[in-house]
């Protein structure tokens, strides 16, 4: 029951979130899941408290896909649907994000860290500093060794940028260091790390990026 | 003059809220029905606005506006509202709308919102959009008539910003259906007020009900 009925009864609180809040933006298919799921068991070995919220495109897969994973309890994994706006949803209006994070905050107390996957997007994608407090954009190297080049917001403005599935490169017609050594010149020196996440080559380095930036663990 | 820049504020689809994501049965009728016409389109509109928000999110909208901030009363409304919403994807839609506009309002300082999204994650309150928005609007100082009309127009640009990025109208043309919606809504706030809250939509509803089992969907309902 309502213990006290009117808010002059009750006291307002405007606590912010408790938790760090870190997102992981990137186009369609350049595996921030796949990054995700070789995260977890990184960050559950040193011992972080973490959930994860999704937000899907078109379907809840993503969601799926890491709660059927076995990786990470279901209940810690949060799907927002993107209402056709991959943008929005992070940046113009990232409240169903927040509400999300708040309630997973709620139900886990002692929650560290939130990951907020976003929904595949373009290179100008970002995301709000009300929504998150670092974040970090994925590229991969299928996607062509000029991405850096073409210099969109969303791998300039990051805090991290990720250069996923390195091992591709060979296949594909990219000369991996040339396209890293481009990345970090036009990121005016900013951090970029390579990674395979299907290998798990590389995620220790992300892992120590994220503990560093918001969980002050170095 | 300032109660009416208050109403644009809270109408403007800039403000965050999380209405983006919620197209309240336009995905599954655009699903249904391929050749969706702007003249279709203002058909449905019009007929949501009477036969949905006239008579059943105004009445929650009001009862939530005059409750004084009596959280037992809010609650009361918003148990009403949770049982007499038939579909599963309306329902759980409204809720999530409304905890996005708490957010909202309580991150930018709305103590009202901020207690409200804490009774919501007790679970003393359930935190329907329409409910929650006239508590909140009676308290950043909207009166009765544009807390009615910031409902009306913000419930059809939904509808209408929706049927837009499916791809079903274009961005003019929806305006067009918007634009001859506003004396409707105009018509319909001074209508008398409903003692209980009635919806008939059925074409609306069994859409949202489909769409709920679709595979591919952009919206949350």
């Amino acid at each position: 029951m309502l213990d006290k009925l009117r808010p002059a009864e009750r006291a307002a609180t405007h606590p912010g979130p408790a938790a760090a809040r870190v997102g992981i933006g990137g186009p369609v298919g350049c595996g921030k899941t796949a990054l995700i799921e070789a995260l977890i068991p990184v960050l559950q070995r040193r011992g972080i408290d973490f959930a994860v919220v999704t937000n899907d495109l078109v379907t809840k897969e993503d969601a799926e896909r890491l709660r059927r994973s076995g990786l990470i309890d279901p209940a810690r994994v949060s799907a927002v649907e993107a209402g056709a706006c991959p943008h929005t949803v992070i940046r113009e209006d990232p409240t169903l994000n927040i509400a999300t994070g708040d309630d997973l905050e709620a139900r886990f107390p002692g929650l560290e860290l939130i990951l907020f996957e976003s929904g595949g997007d373009n290179l100008a994608s970002t995301f709000s500093l009300d929504l998150v407090d670092w974040w970090m954009f994925v590229i991969d190297v299928a996607g062509g060794d000029d991405i850096p080049r073409k210099k969109g917001p969303g791998l300039l403005r990051c805090d991290l940028l990720v250069v996923n599935k390195v091992d591709l490169a060979p296949y594909v017609g990219v000369e991996l260091e040339p396209m890293l050594a481009e990345a970090v010149r036009v990121r005016g020196g900013r951090p970029v790390l390579a990674t395979n996440a299907r290998a798990g080559a590389g995620i220790e380095a992300v892992a120590d990026a994220i503990s560093a930036a918001v969980l002050f663990r170095i | 003059m300032l109660s009416t820049l208050r109403a644009l504020w809270q109408a403007d689809g800039a403000f965050p809220s999380g209405s983006f994501a919620f197209s309240y049965g336009i995905e599954g009728i655009v699903a249904l029905r391929h050749g969706l016409d702007a003249r279709e389109l203002k058909r449905l509109v019009a007929a949501a606005l009477k036969h949905r928000w006239a008579s059943y999110d105004r009445v929650a909208l009001l009862r939530g506006f005059r409750c004084n901030g009596d959280l037992a009363v809010i609650a009361a409304v918003d148990r009403e509202v949770e049982a007499s919403t038939l579909v599963e994807s309306l329902r759980v839609g409204s809720r999530r709308n409304g905890a996005s506009f708490l957010a909202s309002h309580a991150r930018i300082g709305n103590d009202l919102a901020a207690i409200l999204r804490d009774v919501v994650r007790s679970g003393e309150c359930l935190g329907h959009i329409a409910v929650m928005q006239g508590a909140v609007w009676s308290s950043v100082g909207l009166d009765e008539n544009l807390a009615q009309l910031t409902s009306g127009y913000t419930v059809a640009s939904g509808l209408i910003t929706a049927a837009i990025r499916l791809g079903a109208v274009g961005a003019l043309q929806g305006q067009e259906v918007l634009a001859d919606c506003l004396p409707l809504i105009e018509q319909l706030t001074m209508n008398e007020t409903p003692l209980e809250l009635e919806s008939f939509a059925p074409f609306l509803d069994v859409a949202a009900a489909r769409h709920a089992q679709a595979d591919l969907r952009l919206f949350a309902n």
